[in-house]
């Protein structure tokens, strides 16, 4: 695993970030990234997007929900 | 409720509550609600779904608390039903068009080089600046709604609800590795995607 391109380095890139690669691979991938623009530039985004779509979808309870929860947990409950 | 403070744990709660003791049962409600909630949120994309499925969700697990086993956590049992209670309503809805993200996948030349440039494949790491966030959340949840249900799930327990990849396994019932493959694929769809949003071509 010591020839790299773009597309295997994609690839593997979940199971980098987890930790999950054996160690000549990683360190296969990351020599690619930083010698590659592109990569370091798709890593960067890649990265980025579980928390722009975390902070975008961000919830809390709506008021009333909670009453009215428990209200119909009771009335089912019997 | 003061039989049934913070202290116990839910696995605590959860024998109580089998045993009858509604304060119990009622804790963990109170305990998880926000967290179920938010989670039928992301995976239904609608705030009606959502408190529907919030309502199954607790009553599912009323009814089910004799046969929970606590073998497992109480939290990964919650949270298997909470997904499938949200992914049965949003089924129980008209159809929706569901049209591929897979056009936002990264390409590469036949050497498996890039072939945007780093400016474009970076754009999507920033799209939160250049979107209002209402308008992003809007695009942000249809765009979880367009995966395939196998991606989505994986996808928003694991980054969303920023569960460790070995629970959202538990909760799926799947092994690591096939977890890992599902969000992979999801973040490079939803990467794509954000990379759209903020201007650049698929």
């Amino acid at each position: 695993m010591s020839d790299v391109s773009c597309a295997s380095g994609v690839a593997l890139l979940m199971d980098y970030l987890e930790g999950v690669l054996p160690a000549e691979t990683s360190a296969a991938l990351e020599a690619h990234v930083a010698g590659c623009p592109r990569c370091t530039a798709f890593v960067a985004s890649y990265r980025e997007t579980p928390r722009i779509l975390r902070e975008a979808t961000a919830a809390d309870l709506p008021a009333g929900l909670q009453q009215s929860l428990l209200a119909f947990l009771r009335a089912r409950r019997g | 409720m003061e039989v049934s403070g913070p202290a116990l744990t839910d696995e605590q709660l959860a024998a109580r509550a089998a045993a009858g003791d509604q304060p119990a049962f009622e804790a963990i409600v109170l305990r998880y609600q926000a967290r179920v909630y938010r989670l039928a949120w992301r995976l239904t994309g609608n705030e009606g779904d959502a408190a529907d499925a919030v309502q199954e969700t607790f009553l599912r697990v009323y009814r089910g608390m004799a046969s929970f086993r606590a073998a497992s956590r109480f939290s990964t049992w919650l949270f298997r039903v909470a997904t499938n209670s949200a992914l049965m309503q949003r089924r129980a809805r008209a159809r929706r068009r569901s049209d591929s993200l897979e056009q936002f996948l990264p390409c590469f030349d036949a050497e498996g080089r890039h072939t945007g440039t780093p400016e474009e494949l970076q754009a999507a790491a920033r799209v939160d600046e250049r979107l209002d966030r209402r308008r992003l959340a809007e695009k942000a949840l249809a765009a979880i709604g367009r995966l395939p249900r196998a991606y989505r799930e994986a996808f928003v327990l694991r980054d969303l609800e920023e569960m460790t990849t070995a629970e959202v396994a538990e909760v799926l019932g799947l092994e690591p590795a096939a977890v890992r493959q599902r969000v992979h694929r999801a973040r490079l769809m939803l990467r794509g995607f954000l990379g759209a949003l903020a201007g650049v071509r698929p």
